[in-house]
């Protein structure tokens, strides 16, 4: 394995895989995709009330503010500033705290607050953040609220919003949309064009050739999983952990991709492959959206152990305990398919030499 | 300058625009596209939180609240309250216990209990406290300590709120306004590229004719298309006039930048690749409209600001002549410099 010729294949794949339609196809799919899901399933409009504060005194309500969870808040230091951001819509209230207003509330005289509406609020917003601020003036003023509130989920199972249970498979698509099909793409092509037949007469192995063409797809795979957990806001508590199980299922859709190849020789075939045996790999994310489905079931499919682990690190705040025996399988399919790519490529190798 | 001519060149560029496959494919793949993204985006806004209210006594302030975006339904026990939550006839359910009154004359703090499904967002539960507690304290005679001075900054919109939907409408307009770029760049700079466009000039058309010709063809083609797409989305419903020249000078803008991109570019990949920048720049301030507040200022140096911006409001708002004509004026004059710069480089290409 010589590292520069490998450096001059990459540089060949990148330079000309990134043209093709595939690429276009792996990259804009899945954000297509995702964000259909994020409209229908309304969780990229759905924001929190956002109100903007200009402070001009030093009071606690400012940093009261921080610790409501229904509202977010915004400071800003001139009045100019704080209208701009109001008719933009950057907030749906702005407020002006006077200088002396912790003093007054605390002594119990009427003081007063000036409020910027924005016009295109909704009333839900609007009533949602004058509660919060009357809510923590009261607190301030140290009044004790006269009730007690008991929250109460109903249902039997811990319910999963539909934009959660599909993440799983638009997260799977993206990793093997382009790790798939971007190297056994290129393989077809060459072998179609003949040009793989001119590659092995060169210096370079055909181990070399494969795998300059698979570190391409893992690339891609690679990002897009990133870039799709990175629009769905799915990194969850521990994003470095999350990061290394994408890489691993990059690394498996690389490798099938790759393999892909070896045995296809051209780009229908490929599609039809696509297209018939594809439910296999996305089968752990279906039985995901149903979770009445055992999760034996979905054991049986390889791509269960890189679905696992993001489902666990993403949505269910894991740790590393969690997910770490299924990540060590995973990790074993990935050597696993090394191997057997390695040794289809030295049949593959007599082959193309003969 | 012959009218005829031009006709006939017109008809040759549809026909070659039709011909290739994968622009009319991209074309009509973006239209149905973006009807389909229309039509899935909720039509309506939940203006208002609706929750249902189980209270065994009276207690006034929960039944006649006039709080805006609160809309509370009385039900008659609480097993109807949780089945109506569960549900989702009510975002929460709020159940009184029924020593309530009493518990609060003498200074105890009884439980309320606030049902939610399980699927709903924990800021919803917090905003859901918080109010049943303000609610409370409303109750029981607790003044707030202070006033609140209110103004309203630009058309007050509480009841007749723009729904997601609508908000789409000018990005829709204009990404199809500017997706036209990319099918008029790859026509021209293949004529250049193929030499056709000098064999023309060996016939009875002029380069007056051919130019001519190709900015008809060109805004035409955009117009058509953002004109039925709004149609078909209910963008012609309200100021029509305004909307049409806004469309106009937005398909003007577009031809003008197919002229520049067309007069550098010399093949369908070096087309996309300078297409997509002026694509991603053109198409930012139309996600102003979508998520407002999500830029400041400097938006306003993009000449499509004042396209979308002026589609906004006479779709939405219904803003006449007397609040857009300084919109319309900036974009017509950003339409002329940019179209005639994209006219003088090409006809450079073309000598």
């Amino acid at each position: 394995m010589n590292i520069r010729r490998m450096g001059i294949l990459f540089s060949k794949e990148f330079l000309y895989g990134s043209r093709s339609y595939v690429f276009v196809f792996s990259v804009v799919r899945p954000i297509i995709i995702s964000i259909i899901i994020s409209l229908v399933f309304g969780t990229w409009l759905v924001e929190k009330p956002e109100l903007g504060i200009i402070d001009e005194g030093k009071s606690q309500l400012v940093s009261m503010f921080d610790d409501i969870n229904s509202i977010d808040n915004t400071r800003y230091n001139t009045i100019a500033e704080i209208r701009e951001a109001v008719e933009t819509g950057a907030v749906d209230i702005g407020i002006v705290i006077p200088p002396d207003f912790d003093d007054s509330v605390s002594k119990g005289e009427k003081t007063e607050i000036k409020a910027f509406i924005w016009g295109e609020s909704t009333a839900k917003n609007r009533s949602t953040i004058g509660a919060a601020i009357a809510n923590t003036v009261r607190e301030l003023a140290g009044q004790e609220a006269p009730v007690e509130i008991n929250t109460i989920t109903l249902g039997d199972e811990a319910s999963i919003p539909w934009n959660d249970r599909l993440l799983p498979l638009i997260v799977l698509m993206a990793i093997f949309l382009g790790g798939i099909m971007l190297p056994s793409t290129s393989i077809a092509m060459e072998k179609e064009k003949r040009t793989i037949r001119a590659l092995t007469v060169t210096p370079v192995s055909i181990e070399e050739i494969f795998l300059a063409k698979g570190i391409f797809g893992f690339i891609l795979s690679f990002f897009m999983g990133i870039l799709i957990l990175v629009i769905n806001n799915a990194f969850g508590a521990q994003p470095l952990l999350l990061t290394a199980v994408l890489a691993l299922g990059a690394i498996m859709a690389a490798e099938l991709g790759t393999l892909l190849g070896v045995y296809v020789r051209d780009f229908a075939t490929i599609f039809t492959i696509w297209k018939s045996t594809g439910i296999i790999l996305f089968a752990p994310a279906i039985f995901y959206m149903f979770p009445r489905i055992p999760d034996w079931i979905g054991r049986i499919f390889p791509t269960y152990y890189i679905t696992q682990p993001i489902v666990e690190l993403s949505q269910k705040s894991g740790v590393w305990n969690d997910i770490s025996t299924n990540t060590f399988i995973l990790i074993a399919i990935d050597i696993a398919l090394i191997f057997i790519l390695l040794f289809t490529l030295r049949r593959k190798q007599y082959t193309a030499a003969s | 300058m012959n009218i005829h001519i031009i006709g006939i060149l017109i008809s040759k560029d549809l026909s070659l625009f039709f011909r290739k496959r994968a622009i009319l494919l991209l074309t009509l793949m973006g239209f149905i596209f973006y009807l389909v993204i229309y039509f899935v985006m909720p039509s309506t806004v939940d203006e208002n939180l609706e929750i249902g209210l189980y209270s065994p006594v009276p207690l006034p302030i929960f039944n006649q609240v006039e709080e805006e975006g609160l809309e509370i339904s009385p039900l008659e026990s609480e097993e109807l309250l949780k089945e109506a939550v569960l549900d989702g006839s009510y975002v929460a359910g709020i159940s009184i216990p029924a020593d309530v009154v009493e518990k609060l004359d003498s200074k105890q703090k009884p439980v309320i209990s606030l049902y939610f499904t399980p699927d709903a967002p924990q800021e919803l539960k917090d905003a859901m406290e918080t109010i049943v507690r303000e609610l409370v304290f409303m109750q029981t005679g607790h003044p707030l300590a202070f006033e609140v001075s209110e103004e309203i900054l630009g058309q007050d919109l509480t009841g007749t709120p723009i729904p997601p939907r609508d908000r789409l409408r000018p990005l829709l307009a204009i990404f199809i306004l500017m997706m036209e770029i990319l099918g008029l760049s790859n026509l021209i700079s293949e004529e250049i590229e193929r030499r056709t466009a000098r064999a023309l000039l060996v016939t009875p058309a002029t380069v007056t004719d051919i130019f001519v010709a190709k900015s008809i063809f060109g805004i035409g083609l955009a117009f058509i298309q953002a004109v039925l797409i709004m149609t078909i989305i209910g963008g012609m419903n309200k100021q029509p006039l305004i909307v049409l020249i806004s469309l106009l000078l937005g398909a003007e803008l577009a031809t003008g930048i197919s002229f520049l991109i067309s007069a550098r570019a010399r093949d369908f990949m070096s087309v996309l690749a300078w297409s997509v920048p002026f694509l991603i720049i053109l198409i930012i301030p139309s996600f102003t409209i979508l998520f407002p507040g999500a830029v400041t200022g400097w938006i306003k140096i993009i000449p499509t600001y004042y396209l979308v911006d002026t589609v906004h409001r006479a779709v939405n708002f219904g803003s006449g002549w007397g609040d857009i004509w300084i919109n319309l004026l900036i974009l017509f004059g950003f339409t002329v410099v940019i179209f005639y710069a994209g006219l003088y480089m090409l006809r450079r290409k073309f000598r």
